[in-house]
């Protein structure tokens, strides 16, 4: 085998992304539904997203999980198209179709040869109308999603930990529910709930609508307006949540056990603003620091030098609403879970004091702006991030801004924000135990 | 209120495609270059024409443990410190292997690919293949086997293969067996790698944020120092394909929850001018509303799900039907499948029929040149097989020109006759009466299955 000089390892200069902005065209109807429409005529596809403001907080009383059962409902057919229609639109195209339900958005999205755009948007526009709904149903759609409670919840090693996390994470807000709700309050759901909450968020004054691809932007807009403008806006306000979480003063910890267990895990869960704040950008640095991939400081200190974990991760999750900086920790086989968190508070303390070095900081932003630009690349990547611009920051041009805000995070930054946030009586701690 | 009725599609339009330019460089390397400059991201494969066919029968799975190998750790750093390397650099580094190439793949933002080419050139040239990460490599794809073989239809589509190729080259699994995996180790994954992966019988595909001459001197730079070693080239092999041995072969599964068939039959291989009819044809079979899943499972509700599916390769590949069902109703499914098979002949497609199936062959592939690395695999595609490059930009109206005679006409010689049926389930519920239905019957008790041997033990 013929040899060359090895390079050490790869030391890049602080690396100069750019990427030309996003244009689009932006508009509200005038029965309130926002419209935004992204030309790119390179690939004859087009992705349309139909977001909800209507999420897992927005779950009426006593009826948690009722936004994702909606979800479901709404590929059951209108008082015009049978059930499926949508999936024969797309499935029988060669498109596809999904959606899926967050703390703060039902999203419904669809990728379609371009040529089927004007169907696509008449079948969003129709189930928005017109969402037919009966007893059968909305019995089978209800036993689906409690069997998927059953699976990703009950079966699933760990699948409680999110939900236990949130619950005690918030004492007042109602992220404290989670998205997936409980089989009881689900059950207890009458059809009369779900007429009503129809009725009550799925309205064009509560929807972004996002078209990316290839298409005529005047065309299309006619388009919306012939099948999205004479949707009619009820009369009453959308109810919002006013639940403000107040400022946590002391440390709180709870322990659970459960059968599904196999090691034993913790979640340090910490209070943290909306995605809207400033300090989002510099969050996400400090969680690819702290916790993104095997070079982070958590594997290498934790997996891989003192051997206390097998898994352990950063997560900013950044919402609409104040959200929670996570850090878990499940420990290797044979080591005590107290051991495996004081190896976690070592590295907390760690970046609470001491700045990330310039080429820690340059691997973080450049692991995020990859990622950015990796999602430019397709439709349904933009407008996804169009969806979650407008969602969390009300203003879907801050996209344009985004690689620029993290390129701009200082080690400063990235100390200030865990000093701010990772304090100990600003966190809640979940230790999950084998039974 | 909104118009009551569905709006018609307008014309479908076409895709266009940045066009490839190439080159052979001083060692004989292929490299294919092409520029897309919308985002800053570039792509590269590297495909080498060794992957599991030109592996022995008692070596397989080689060339798959040389592939998963190349990325945990070279010469100059390990497992670890190139996890590190890579992110590093936003960057994504991968190695595989199928039946006829083993491929290295690497992507990143403009500023961060020339080093991350660097490590792609570094894992091609100066894998370590450290006897601790072979060992552990080794390991988990025999225990990868376990899963493989608790599941009825993988077990389906490994048996199928044998009973189409039998001791061919494209009969032994790709994943290797048990028994030829622990017989492999270190001095074996060191020969292949330097046996097979070569300049002189090698692809690079380079594209994305760059111009096509700064993509052929990026290659130049890195690559330019790769040497051939000096054992002639294999010629890739070409051995005849023996007819099926069995019509039939029932696995005897009895702890089986369902039962998996597949009714499949050697096809063609890519380079075919009957390529885009053929995957037409499949179409018509395949998906929710192809006529598989049709009969299958919305008029006859056997099963959750049916489809189809052709692989097509340097040699004639594998065309397949294949569904999952209980034992009591082993016998309908298999009659139906044969059935619905048929009707391509017996009750062909129309032209109107043609459209949206055709429609779901040409939306996978507007998706699939969305990105850059979808390009790039697709010009890696059409180099390993020899296909012309431009081919990539017409293929849309390749697949629109196909119309309803050359599906029945294609079906007829290449779908219908001479098919097998390969059943993985509970025997004691539907051997007797498939026995009784079809001729050639053969039954292996699960415990004496060997996917090791051309004939498959027993």
């Amino acid at each position: 085998m013929n040899r060359k000089p090895v390079s050490a390892l790869p030391t890049i200069p602080a690396i100069a992304i750019d990427v030309a902005p996003i244009s689009y065209a932006d508009r509200t109807l005038a029965n309130g539904l926002r419209a935004i429409l992204v030309v790119n005529r390179r690939v004859p596809s087009v992705a349309i997203n139909v977001a909800y403001r209507v999420g897992g907080k927005d779950d009426p009383p006593g009826r948690s999980g009722f936004a994702h059962l909606f979800e479901h409902l709404m590929f059951k057919g209108t008082s015009r198209t049978a059930p499926e229609t949508i999936d024969r639109l797309t499935e029988d195209v060669g498109g596809f179709n999904n959606a899926f339900t967050s703390e703060d958005i039902t999203n419904y999205y669809e990728v379609v040869p371009s040529n089927h755009l004007e169907r696509l948007l008449w079948a969003e526009a129709d189930r928005l109308a017109s969402l037919d709904v009966n007893a059968a149903n909305f019995a089978t759609e209800r036993d689906v999603v409690i069997g998927e409670y059953d699976q990703r919840i009950l079966a699933e090693p760990y699948g409680m930990l999110d939900e236990l996390v949130n619950r005690e994470a918030y004492a007042v807000h109602p992220y404290r529910r989670g998205v997936i709700g409980s089989p009881d309050e689900l059950s207890a759901a009458s059809l009369d709930d779900v007429v009503a909450f129809h009725a009550t968020y799925y309205r064009p004054d509560n929807a972004i609508l996002v078209v990316s691809g290839d298409f005529d932007v005047d065309e299309a807009s006619r388009w919306v307006d012939a099948y999205f403008g004479a949707i009619p806006t009820p009369a009453p306000a959308i109810p919002r949540v006013a639940a403000v979480e107040p400022e946590q003063t002391a440390e709180r910890t709870f322990e659970y056990r459960a059968a599904n267990v196999p090691l034993a895990a913790a979640e340090e869960a910490y209070h943290i603003p909306a995605a809207s704040h400033p300090d989002a950008a510099a969050l996400e640095v400090l969680e690819t620091v702290l916790g993104a991939g095997r070079s982070s400081r958590l594997y290498t200190s934790l997996v891989y030098d003192k051997q206390v974990a097998t898994n352990a991760n950063a997560a900013a999750d950044l919402r609409e609403h104040p959200g929670l900086f996570g850090l878990r920790v499940t420990c290797a086989r044979g080591v005590a879970l107290a051991d495996a968190r004081a190896a976690l508070a070592a590295e907390v303390e760690r970046v609470r004091t001491e700045p990330p070095g310039e080429a820690e900081l340059i691997r973080a932003r450049t692991q995020i702006a990859s990622s950015i630009v990796r999602s430019r690349q397709t439709n349904s990547g933009v407008a996804l991030m169009l969806v979650q611009s407008t969602v969390d920051r009300g203003d879907p041009g801050l996209v344009n801004d985004d690689l620029a805000r993290y390129l701009a995070v200082t080690g400063d930054d990235v100390v200030r924000v865990a000093e701010t946030y990772l304090r100990a009586e600003n966190r809640t701690v979940v230790e999950y135990l084998p039974l | 209120m909104t118009a009551s009725t569905i709006p018609a599609p307008a014309a479908p339009r076409d895709a266009t495609l940045p066009a490839p330019v190439e080159r052979v460089l001083d060692n004989g390397l292929r490299v294919v270059a092409f520029s897309q400059r919308n985002l800053p991201l570039i792509a590269a494969q590297l495909v080498v024409r060794g992957g599991s066919a030109v592996e022995r029968e008692d070596e397989a799975g080689l060339s798959a443990l040389v592939a998963a190998l190349l990325t945990q750790g070279t010469t100059a750093r390990g497992a670890t410190e190139l996890a590190a390397a890579t992110d590093a650099l936003g960057a994504r580094l991968d190695a595989g292997s199928g039946f006829d190439a083993s491929l290295l793949s690497v992507s990143a933002t403009t500023p961060a690919f020339p080093y991350a080419f660097a490590l792609l050139d570094e894992v091609l040239r100066r894998p370590a293949f450290a006897p601790r990460e072979v060992e552990r490599v080794r390991t988990k794809s025999i225990s990868d086997l376990a899963l493989t073989y608790a599941n009825p239809g993988a077990v389906a589509r490994l048996v199928a293969q044998r009973v189409a190729y039998g001791g061919s080259p494209y009969g032994h699994p790709v994943a290797g067996t048990v028994a030829t995996l622990a017989a492999l180790g270190r001095d074996r994954v060191a020969w292949f790698h330097e046996r097979f992966y070569r300049p002189d019988d090698a692809v690079l595909v380079i594209g994305g944020d760059l111009e096509t001459d700064d993509a052929f001197a990026l290659a130049d730079r890195e690559l330019g120092s790769w040497r051939a070693p000096d054992t002639p080239l294999d010629v890739p092999p070409e051995a005849a394909i023996p007819p099926p041995r069995t019509r039939v072969v029932i696995v005897d599964k009895p702890d089986a929850a369902r039962t998996a068939l597949v009714v499949g039959r050697v096809s063609i291989e890519r380079g075919s001018p009957d390529y885009y009819a053929a995957i037409v044809a499949a179409a018509v079979l395949h998906g929710y509303s192809g006529r598989i899943n049709q009969e299958i499972r919305v008029k006859r509700g056997l099963s959750y799900g049916a489809g189809a599916a052709l692989s097509v390769r340097r040699m004639p590949g594998l065309f397949t039907a294949s569904t999952l069902i209980d034992h009591t109703r082993a016998v309908e499914a298999t009659d139906v499948t044969l059935a619905v098979i048929r009707s391509l002949v017996d009750a062909p497609a129309s032209d109107d029929d043609l459209v949206s199936r055709k429609a779901t062959v040409t939306g996978a592939f507007y998706r699939a040149i969305e990105t850059i690395d979808g390009i790039t695999g697709s010009l890696a595609e059409h180099a390993l097989y020899g296909v012309p490059l431009a081919e990539l930009a017409a293929y849309t109206r390749r697949v629109q020109a196909v119309d309803a005679a050359a599906v029945r006409e294609f079906a007829a010689r290449r779908f219908v006759p001479d098919d097998f049926i390969v059943l993985v389930g509970d025997a004691s519920k539907f051997a007797s009466e498939i026995e009784q239905t079809y001729a050639d019957v053969r039954v292996i008790p699960s415990a004496q299955l060997d996917l090791g041997s051309p004939t498959l033990g027993g």
